[in-house]
């Protein structure tokens, strides 16, 4: 089956491959370089949030560089303008351009075939144009930074009015968004038709390892919610080149002066498709991330997960009620009474999935022999972080308290407790534990802890205090951190506390940057072990590491059991692949 | 290497990999439109009159003269979409030559459609009503402008089928046989769409 | 799929596309008619709308082949029609205040 034996071009075989393995490392690569940039556009703005005005250190020479090229006015500090673009572009990249190419183009990409016992994706070439469309989408947003203006500028949620009449850079953010809500579309297709179309003999679908199945409703809801946001960027685009006026209402005043548009449009015509795509994408972020640790928790406590069936339910049911709540975002709009208790009620139901997928993976953990590697430790630092994510996110779900914590720090410390620690902690889980199957060669161990356990810390040091802030009533998006408030004066010192936080979770990335490296400069061994963890799934127990060229299995599997097969009594191993017969 | 399932139907299923593939990208482009629809719904709903009055008056007067030409091109839509199913039916009948006039017939089709919303567009321009006159004109360019957009893409994969992709025939008629049925179940959904598009933006106003 | 199976199937195509003919002709005489809905077109656009929804439902059954497809597709498609549903309605009932009357 393999087609190694023929020589393939460099082009063909490491840049333009319809491999799923190459594509799924190329998204992998792509999106950790973006992740990377998203998080330096962080810790410049943290600089100006701790010590507004003042230069920033190191690269204060390039912010001004980059400032003067915008037209903005910059000693080597972040203007506010500029800061606003920092702000919405570090939402952009991080959701659009790191997080979602990583865990569903890079994990889903490369794992799915695998795991179902594939030979590749359903839509090789499809896969390819995917991957090359997202490529595109990168770059159109990257190129918007050197603008007259700066790039897009509203926000990620680039509410209108305000984004229809904001610098070109929003125009670039809309073209850059629809070449990455195709990409996304493109991939999402092709991950359901494999899982659907090419499940090895046996695969049943309740004998689909969990990550297949998040990947499966992840795939949906791109699939069906991202549409309507791509409508709402032709709006945009519409209103901002052609002049017409969806978003616009009648009798806009800006700057003094009634704005020259017909008018007629609805502001909130854009929220409502935009957060119609953007709640769901929550859950885009977060079921692959939870499909991560249930391969990881399984493998590490040698024993089942707790509650298969209750997982795979709950991924499908809150795929379903994601379409239902996104209203909650909006509860300040005005709504009428009803419907803001209809989607409150939503958003409570919605919370009961989530708890069961957390209780199961505890209840998991309950007489296991539990080894503590790396890739475990990342999925124990994420239970409590998740579940501090998803707590927090009760009082903003409820339409009354929502109406003192909207818009303030409170939200964003709650959305980056269910994304960075938890989604980034899941990630990182996944590529120490997947790393040998991609490469043949194991990461180190302790530079993988000693990244873990200061992760760990930084990581509350950073979004804990924005909880606290946020509670003290200080606004999200201010660009002096809320320095000229004065119901903000008690709560600036968390402003240090937290961008120190940010910079010392920089400087806790090296060992994992240096450990990626030198693992992979390192000579691998000549036969390496395909299965270092000793796990049932058939990507471990039925293909070499990395997996054989175009084509990943000698013999076509033939599935016989389920995917946690840990320690069954009366066998000799302490695992029992699912090929095994 | 051969992907399974791309032309034999796989047991459990009973589908072949792009049958699904294309109706998971239908099922994304319902939702794109009903985007489309929905931001319809919510800006007539809330406009005093409909359509609304701006700069050079009402398009209302206008928009009759210009029904003979809409209900002209739904008719030419539909017919079409026949002659794709038909030329689906004629590959069944391993019947090249039929084939190629019914799918030429679809692809003169589309391409009279254009020319005609051609005129249509450049009336409307020319009198003034352009999509930054009233909200009304800018659902109608924008809502016809895409489905136009997937009429030329439609046409450009089409003509592909009639020109150089018929060379699959001779290796693999099946799979050639399912393209056909996966490019009609597109170019049937942008029928489909226009036969909402035409009462909405010519008829009930 | 057998000779005389496509010959059903011709017939049916022709049947379908004479019957879309009709709809079509209807629907536009029907937008000249005054349905006597008080001071509203909404007579009209529920007629408008209905003759629109027959008419994508010939289309979609019969050239779409969806009076005999696989269940997949009907999941596929009963799922997307929901949330369609969804997002073109609950906007409408934005001032909506008590869920109970």
């Amino acid at each position: 089956m393999s087609d190694s034996h023929h020589e393939e071009s460099f082009w063909r075989k490491y840049i333009f491959s319809t491999d799923h393995k190459v594509i799924g490392i190329q998204y992998g690569i792509t999106a950790l370089l973006f992740l990377f940039l998203g998080f330096s556009l962080m810790m410049v703005m943290r600089w100006q949030l701790a010590y507004p005005d003042t230069a920033v250190p190191i690269v204060g020479s390039l912010v001004k560089w980059l400032a003067d090229l915008n037209g903005f006015a910059s000693d080597g500090n972040l203007p506010a303008d500029l800061y606003n673009v920092f702000g919405a572009m570090h939402g952009t990249i991080m959701i659009f351009l790191g997080v979602v190419p990583i865990i569903v183009g890079a994990f889903g990409n490369y794992l799915v075939p695998l795991q179902i016992g594939a030979p590749d994706m359903a839509f090789p070439k499809l896969n390819m144009a995917s991957y090359w469309v997202y490529f595109v989408g990168g770059v159109v947003m990257l190129v918007s930074f050197f603008l007259p203006g700066g790039a897009a500028n509203s926000g990620w949620t680039a509410y209108p009015p305000l984004s229809d009449i904001a610098t070109t850079g929003q125009t670039y953010w809309l073209i850059g968004m629809v070449f990455l809500i195709t990409s996304s579309l493109l991939g999402s297709m092709n991950i359901i038709v494999t899982i659907v179309q090419l499940r090895a003999e046996g695969m049943t679908w309740m004998r689909l390892p969990f990550f297949v199945w998040s990947q499966l409703v992840t795939s949906f809801l791109l699939v069906l919610a991202f549409p309507p946001l791509e409508a709402a960027g032709i709006f945009q685009l519409m209103d901002r080149v052609f002049g017409t006026s969806f978003f616009l209402p009648s009798g806009l005043v800006i700057g003094g002066e009634i704005l020259k548009v017909s008018g007629g449009g609805s502001p909130l015509l854009w929220q409502h498709l935009f957060w119609f795509l953007a709640h769901p994408e929550v859950y885009v972020l977060i079921l692959p991330g939870m499909g991560i640790l249930a391969e990881v928790i399984a493998n590490n406590t040698r024993k089942p997960i707790w509650g298969y069936k209750s997982l795979v339910y709950s991924a499908t049911f809150l795929g379903f009620m994601s379409f239902l709540v996104w209203a909650h975002h909006m509860f300040l709009t005005g709504m009428g009474q009803g419907m803001s208790v209809f989607f409150q009620t939503t958003t409570m139901i919605i919370s009961v999935p989530s708890v069961i997928i957390l209780t199961c993976f505890m209840l998991s953990l309950w007489g296991g022999s539990i080894r503590f590697t790396t890739p475990m430790l990342f999925a124990l630092g994420w239970m409590p972080m998740f579940g501090i994510g998803g707590l927090t996110g009760l009082p903003l779900g409820l339409s009354t308290p929502d109406i003192h914590l909207h818009d303030t720090y409170y939200v964003i410390g709650h959305f980056h407790y269910v994304v960075a620690p938890g989604t980034i902690f899941a990630i990182f889980a996944g590529i120490y534990y997947w790393f040998p199957k991609m490469t043949g060669k194991m990461l180190n161990e302790t530079l993988g802890k000693v990244h873990f356990y200061f992760s760990f810390i930084f990581m509350n040091g950073l979004f804990w205090p924005m909880l606290i802030q946020g509670l003290g009533g200080v606004s999200r998006r201010l660009s002096d951190g809320g320095a000229s408030y004065a119901h903000a004066q008690e709560f600036l010192h968390w402003n240090v506390v937290m961008s120190y936080s940010a910079w010392l979770l920089a400087v806790a990335q090296i060992p994992f940057i240096y450990n990626l490296i030198k693992t992979l400069l390192a000579d691998k061994s000549p036969n390496p072990d395909p299965n270092p963890w000793n796990a049932t799934t058939v990507e471990w127990t039925d293909t070499t590491s990395p997996p054989l060229g175009h084509g990943n299995f000698e013999k076509t599997p033939v599935v016989h059991r389920g995917p946690y097969e840990y320690s069954v009594p009366g066998e000799s191993t302490d695992f029992t692949p699912q090929t095994q017969n | 290497m051969e992907i399974p399932y791309n032309v034999e139907l796989r047991e459990d299923t009973g589908l072949y990999n792009s049958k699904l593939g294309i109706w998971l990208f239908l099922a994304s482009e319902i939702m794109l439109f009903g985007g489309l629809f929905s931001a319809y719904i919510l800006l007539r709903t809330g406009a005093p009159v409909w359509p609304p009055i701006g700069e050079h008056g009402s398009i209302i007067h206008l928009l009759k003269d210009t029904i003979p030409h809409a209900t002209f091109n739904t008719v030419i839509l539909i017919l079409s979409s026949v002659t794709m199913v038909m030329a689906w039916v004629a590959l069944k009948q391993k019947n090249l030559g039929k084939y190629k006039m019914y799918l030429g017939t679809t692809i003169v089709c589309a391409l009279i459609f254009l020319v005609v919303k051609y005129f249509e567009y450049s009336h409307k321009i020319h009198e003034g009503f352009v999509p930054a006159h009233d909200t009304y004109m800018a659902l109608y360019f924008t809502l016809t402008g895409l489905h136009g957009l997937h009429i030329v893409g439609g046409i450009v994969v089409l003509a592909y089928l009639w020109g150089p992709g018929i060379s699959m025939w001779n290796s693999e008629p099946e799979r050639f046989t399912n393209r056909i049925e996966v490019a009609g179940l597109y170019w049937h959904f942008v029928d489909l769409v226009w036969i909402f598009l035409f009462p909405i933006l010519y008829l009930l106003n | 799929m057998s000779n005389k199976n496509l010959g059903h199937h011709i017939t049916n195509y022709r049947n379908v596309f004479i019957y879309l003919l009709i709809g079509t002709a209807l629907t536009v005489i029907a937008s000249y008619v005054d349905f006597n809905v008080k001071d509203s077109i909404a007579g009209a656009i529920f007629v408008g709308l209905l003759i629109a929804t027959i008419k994508g439902y010939l289309v979609a059954a019969n050239f779409m082949h969806l009076n005999s497809e696989k269940k997949m597709i009907y999941w596929i498609l009963m799922l997307t029609v929901f949330f369609l549903v969804l997002l073109l309605f609950i906007p409408l009932l934005w001032n909506l205040n008590s869920l109970s009357y």
